[in-house]
């Protein structure tokens, strides 16, 4: 039986249905006892052990099911011949790995972030929910499990979007559940032709089309696919569907964002591998209009995407559109169908979602240490949080693609897969645009390290400090009553974890501009190390996958050459 | 289909004008009470339909009288239930809708239905 | 004969007597009467349909003593068995739901009234389930007309009495086309049971004798069934009727009187006429058109409303414009699909009615869209089985409307092309149109709303305490939702069994 292999879906799921329904009753028991009871430390205490434990065995159960074989297991029927059905395949296994270990670092750095936010239990609630549902989607067998799981991740990880729940959050969210399912019912609509014209909906490597039936109906079922391209493309924020992703990832906290960016946007990613590679099969759709308007959309959304970051001043937008323009690069590597442009962007994935969650830790820290989200207040943070800068250095450096980082591998399969796979001008212009999307990569990521190692001199140094300071102070005290209850969290987060540094930086914070210490040295704003590993963590992943990619390449050569 | 054909079956015919008649009248009407007796026209066109089906020329009621004769003596006796079931329905349908226009007359002093509509867009209620 | 055989005739004859003793008792008494009554004649339709599940055959119960083709016949198989069972279920679940607002609503001393439309109204839709005689179906076709009529006008004002007259109005032009094909049927084979005329259908349409008149017959009767079932555009009475009669009334009109029309419809295509001879007759594409057209048309409406109960009501016209474009597919599984979306929409109709009800307590009982700002707040569980309800009319996997839609669309792929484009593109459409409206309703129910208005109008919140009645049926409805949506498989097989022992 290999039933086992839903323990790492039902664990988690079971898991934060437990905590939802003991936090509604312990909601009702305090109301009627004392109305505004905050969770004391031991009971965060046992919070944390428990969502780490049972993320823990799930990811090794998640493991042990990808790392022993094939496996399959047929759960129920849903319709006459459309069973709701898993199989552990090798895209399985790439996907099921790399988010894993991205759901349990991630976890750890939101132990202590979360306490800013508040509503721990919920959000945990939901982050375990949300694991289970990602690992079944992982692991779906045919498109139709897929498109069950796809609506179930869009609906359980909305409550990650609107946890702080004002009213921009909320708006946000709503946004976001809008466009992922209209998205998915174009998605759903393409369902139905292929489930006509295929011979099964299982995942088969290479399509399952029955070319005979398709005959004389290839132009209603090339529309179909298009349909789903686009619909499934919106959670991976691809044009034109993509609005909803610059709003919904930001407002998010911080850990939210990481696993949303990184980990949830590549959902769509998964379903437009799983429909084109192993349902429609890459053969009926190269050459035909479906492929051309496809690469021209993601070159278009790689382009835009990356302009808008560019633009953007807000810390977690431009990396939010960052994220729109990077997963278009993956798809692109699908789009033109070559055995090389796929192994490049199956390795973008991984090395998007490492990266994107480094830098969105990144910016958690940042808000978390200063309260600060627009970038010019940046300037000098250097000073303060090296290590932390000196992590986002490297996955910034990553994510434009310098040799020897990881993006550098992905990028250049990215471009050899276009320039090899013979789809016309598309062969230079992708690369091309792929080089000019490199270059505002840069120009967005580099000035934060730029402007906060060198803020400009060092006698200026002080000054400019000051000036920084007094904007912190103004910035706190400007913002919404909320949000300043969650500051007194963070002091208290700070006094209860007994780290100087933290200490300090509430010093360096909430005292208005003239009152700063006049210490010449500027105070450490590091944050707790339970914070800065995770962070670290994602960073060396960063740069060692891009000098060890071998084993990764050849895995993903492997799938690639499977399908094509 | 010819005019002899049509000649030959006048009752059916009839029978058919006046379910038009009543049915046009039921629904193109503004006025509730001629409403009602469109309604009254189109069940009696029914009723004639069925009771000239029963009917076999030159055979009696099947009321038995003067012991059993053979069954060829006799109309066919299921329209005639079937009319009396049809008119008990009718009736009370009509009941209900008279008492509806009642109501309807005493709270707005019309037996315009589009009138009464119009008012009630007014009313906003 | 086994004993449970007689359980069909004995819930219609049980509901038909606990009427005129409604009549008699108190308010109170009559309450529990009823509720004992729906509950017994639930239980009688799950042993009917356990036992014909186990014996996979349909079987016929002799009213009186006379055989066919003269006596009146009960024909009952699993697919009647399942209708009756679903319908006791909803309506059970409709009445507790609406309890409270039947207190308030309904002028004193006139409760028992209500039952006794509740109990006609039940009896007559299981006779037009169960019975094999069309005149006995016509002759319960006007029973339910009339207590329907009784249920929208219980709550007395201007609105209900209008759209009383003008559902009586429309019913009784339905009605008599109804009855006209039925005479004509009638004079055409000699007989008034189904299984009789289907035989004698046959064989004239094997000779090809009167091919005209049966095309008329079943036209009359088609669209007689179409105007009484609201199919758009003949919904003018719907908005009206639903949305200012009281919460249980409106529950069960939309979730169960169009229904059991609905199903006598399918009883006469399959039963009487003959599924391929309606297919042929083309009939079914005049169907599918005014289907197609209600689909989308009735969206549009419901977008345009700013009343939410109206919104609601609308909804349901696009939902039987699903059911009519389902038959004119014209296959079977179009016919599975329109059957699946009768138990679909029933359950989650009358969920969104309570549902909506229950935002509507905590927003100053005003039904106007802007005043449900923040009453997902306000009262917790009617917020989610709203959304919950709103999901599963968008088709969320996991809820019962994903299920119809998918089995919609599967019968539509397999069709002809001029059949299987515009169905699809209907079907897409009104996904997204009701996605705008009905997700516009939650996000206004979330939206947090002002405090200052919440206190000016006084705004109360709803716990889950207050309104025990109509909790219990909120989450048995979501129950009823998940369990159709996430096992819906048995139900189709129980379907497709019973639709092939239907002709």
């Amino acid at each position: 039986m290999d039933a086992w292999i839903l323990l790492p879906v039902f664990l988690p799921v079971l898991a934060g249905v437990i905590l939802l329904v003991s936090l509604a009753f312990e909601k009702r028991k305090n109301e009627r006892e004392q109305p505004d009871k905050e969770p004391d430390e031991a009971q965060l205490q046992s919070l944390h052990r428990f969502v780490a434990a049972v993320l823990a065995v799930s990811a090794v159960l998640a493991l042990a099911a990808a790392f022993t074989g094939e496996h399959s297991v047929t759960l129920f029927e849903l319709l006459k011949g459309i069973p709701v059905y898993f199989h552990v395949d090798d895209i399985s296994r790439l996907f099921a790995v790399v988010i894993s270990v991205i759901w349990l670092v991630v976890a750890f750095y939101s132990f202590v972030y979360m306490k800013h936010e508040g509503k721990e239990q919920r959000f945990y609630g939901f982050y375990l929910i949300v694991y289970g549902v990602l690992m079944a989607l992982s692991f779906a067998g045919n498109l139709v499990t897929m498109y069950l799981f796809y609506e179930i991740m869009t609906l359980t990880s909305m409550p990650l979007v609107l946890h702080n729940g004002s009213r921009e959050a909320i708006m946000a969210a709503l946004k976001y559940l809008f466009y992922s399912m209209c998205g998915a019912y174009l998605g759903l609509f393409g369902i139905f032709f292929l489930y006509k014209y295929c011979d099964t909906l299982t995942f088969t490597a290479g399509g399952t089309l029955n070319l005979e039936l398709a005959q004389g109906n290839t132009w209603i079922l090339l529309i179909a696919v298009f349909g789903m391209l686009v619909g499934f493309g919106a959670k991976a924020g691809m044009l034109p569907l993509h609005a909803w992703l610059p709003a919904a990832h930001p407002v998010a906290p911080s850990p939210a964002s990481a696993v949303l960016s990184g980990v949830i946007a590549k959902a769509g990613v998964l379903a437009i591998i799983r429909v084109v590679f192993y349902v429609v099969g890459p053969d009926f759709l190269r050459g035909t209009w479906v492929q051309t308007a496809w690469m021209t959309l993601t070159l278009l959304t790689v382009f835009m995407g990356s302009m808008m970051a560019f633009r953007e001043p807000v810390f977690k937008k431009r990396l939010a559109y960052s994220t729109v323009s990077q997963v278009s690069y993956i798809l692109f590597g699908l789009s033109v169908l070559s055995p090389v442009g796929m192994t490049g962007a199956l390795l973008h994935v991984v090395f998007h979602m490492v990266i994107k969650c480094a830098l969105f830790l990144t910016a958690g820290i940042f808000i978390f240490q200063c309260g600060e989200t627009r970038v010019e207040q940046f300037r000098g943070i250097g000073k303060q949080m090296p290590k932390t800068l000196w992590c986002y250095t490297f996955a910034s450096l990553a994510l434009i693609g310098i040799p020897p980082t990881s993006g550098f591998v992905s990028k250049w399969y990215l471009a050899q897969g276009a320039l090899e796979a013979g789809v016309g001008v598309f062969g230079i212009v992708g690369p091309a645009v792929l080089l000019v999307s490199a270059l505002l990569t840069a120009g967005y990521l580099l000035p934060i390290t730029t402007s906060g190692f060198f803020p400009g001199g060092i006698v200026k140094h002080l000054g400019i400090e000051e000036k920084h300071r007094t904007d912190a102070a103004e910035e706190v005290s400007v913002r919404q009553s909320g949000q300043e209850d969650n500051s007194a969290t963070q002091v208290d987060a700070g006094r209860a974890a007994g780290q100087d540094a933290a200490e300090t930086a509430k010093a360096g914070k909430v005292t208005k501009g003239g009152a700063v210490e006049s210490d010449a040295k500027a105070p450490s704003l590091e944050p707790v190390p339970e914070m800065l590993i995770p962070l670290v963590i994602l960073a060396a992943l960063a740069v060692l996958l891009g000098l060890f990619p071998n084993p990764l390449i050849g895995f993903a050569g492997k799938i690639a050459g499977s399908v094509l | 289909m010819n005019l002899a054909n049509l000649a030959n079956n006048y009752e059916e015919a009839v029978a058919m004008l006046l379910f038009v008649i009543g049915f046009s009248n039921l629904l193109l009407q503004k006025n509730l009470i001629r409403k009602i007796i469109g309604l009254n026209i189109m069940d009696t066109a029914v009723y004639l339909f069925l009771a000239l089906k029963g009917y076999i020329e030159g055979r009696k009621a099947p009321i038995v009288v003067d012991g059993v004769q053979s069954m060829e003596a006799y109309v066919n006796p299921i329209p005639s239930g079937l009319v009396l079931t049809g008119i008990v329905v009718s009736v009370s349908v009509s009941a209900l809708m008279l008492a509806l226009t009642i109501r309807l007359y005493r709270r707005y002093h019309t037996l315009d239905l589009d009138e009464i509509t119009t008012r009630l867009k007014k009313e906003g209620l | 004969m086994e004993f449970v055989q007689n359980f069909p005739f004995f819930s219609i004859l049980l509901s038909l007597f606990s009427g005129p003793l409604c009549s008699v008792i108190g308010g109170k008494a009559a309450r529990r009467v009823n509720l004992a009554v729906i509950t017994a004649v639930g239980a009688m339709s799950a042993a009917v349909l356990n036992f014909t599940i186990r014996s996979g055959e349909a079987y016929v119960y002799l009213m009186g003593h006379f055989p066919a083709p003269w006596g009146n016949e009960i024909r009952v198989g699993v697919l009647e068995a399942l209708m009756a069972l679903f319908f006791c279920v909803v309506m059970f679940l409709s009445m507790i739901g609406g309890s409270l607002e039947r207190a308030l609503e309904i002028e004193e001393g006139k409760e028992n009234l209500y039952y006794v439309m509740v109990n006609l109204l039940l009896s007559s839709l299981l006779a037009l389930i169960y019975t094999n005689d069309l005149f006995t179906a016509y002759v319960f076709v006007e029973i339910n007309t009339i207590s329907a009529c009784g249920l929208i006008m219980i709550r007395q004002n201007g609105r209900t009495i209008e759209a009383a007259t003008r559902y009586m109005i429309m019913s009784l032009l339905g009605s008599g086309l109804l009855l006209l094909g039925i005479c004509f049927l009638y004079d055409m084979t000699g007989h008034l049971l189904m299984s009789n005329i289907k035989e004698q259908v046959q064989i004239l349409h094997a000779t090809g004798d009167y091919h005209i008149p049966l095309l008329v017959t079943v036209s009359l009767m088609s669209v007689g069934i179409a105007i009484k079932s609201a199919l758009y555009p003949f919904h003018a009475w719907l908005p009206d009727a639903y949305g200012y009669s009281t919460l249980s009334s409106a529950a069960i009109l939309s979730s169960l009187v169009s229904k059991g029309y609905i199903f006598l419809l399918v009883k006469i295509f399959y039963r009487v006429i003959g599924f391929d001879i309606v297919r042929d007759s083309k009939i079914v594409n005049v169907l599918f058109a005014f289907g197609v057209v209600g689909m989308i048309m009735g969206s549009v409406s419901a977008i345009k409303e700013g009343n939410v109960r109206r919104m609601i009501a609308y909804s349901s016209v696009a939902q039987i414009g699903y059911i009519y474009m389902g038959f004119g597919i014209g296959t079977t599984a179009g016919v599975i699909a329109s059957l699946y979306h009768i138990l679909s929409h029933a359950a989650t109709k009358s969920l969104l009615f309570v549902a909506a009800s229950g935002l509507t307590d905590a927003s100053g009982d005003s039904t106007s869209f802007f005043d449900l700002t923040g009453a997902g707040y306000r009262n917790k569980l009617a917020g989610v089985a709203f959304t919950v309800g709103s999901l599963s009319m968008v088709g969320f996997p996991m809820f019962s409307g994903f299920i119809s839609k998918l089995l919609f669309a599967q019968a539509a792929v397999d069709s002809a092309y001029y059949k299987m484009l515009p169905a699809l593109i209907a079907l897409a459409l009104s996904t997204i149109l009701n996605a705008v409206y009905f997700m516009k309703t939650v996000i206004r129910i979330y939206t947090p709303a002002d405090r200052e208005e919440v206190k000016r109008r006084g705004f109360r919140n709803v716990t889950v305490t207050d309104q025990k009645a109509k909790s219990v049926a909120l989450v048995c409805f979501i129950a009823l939702n998940l369990a159709l949506g996430l096992s819906s498989e048995p139900v189709v097989r129980l379907l497709r069994e019973g639709l092939n022992l239907f002709a």
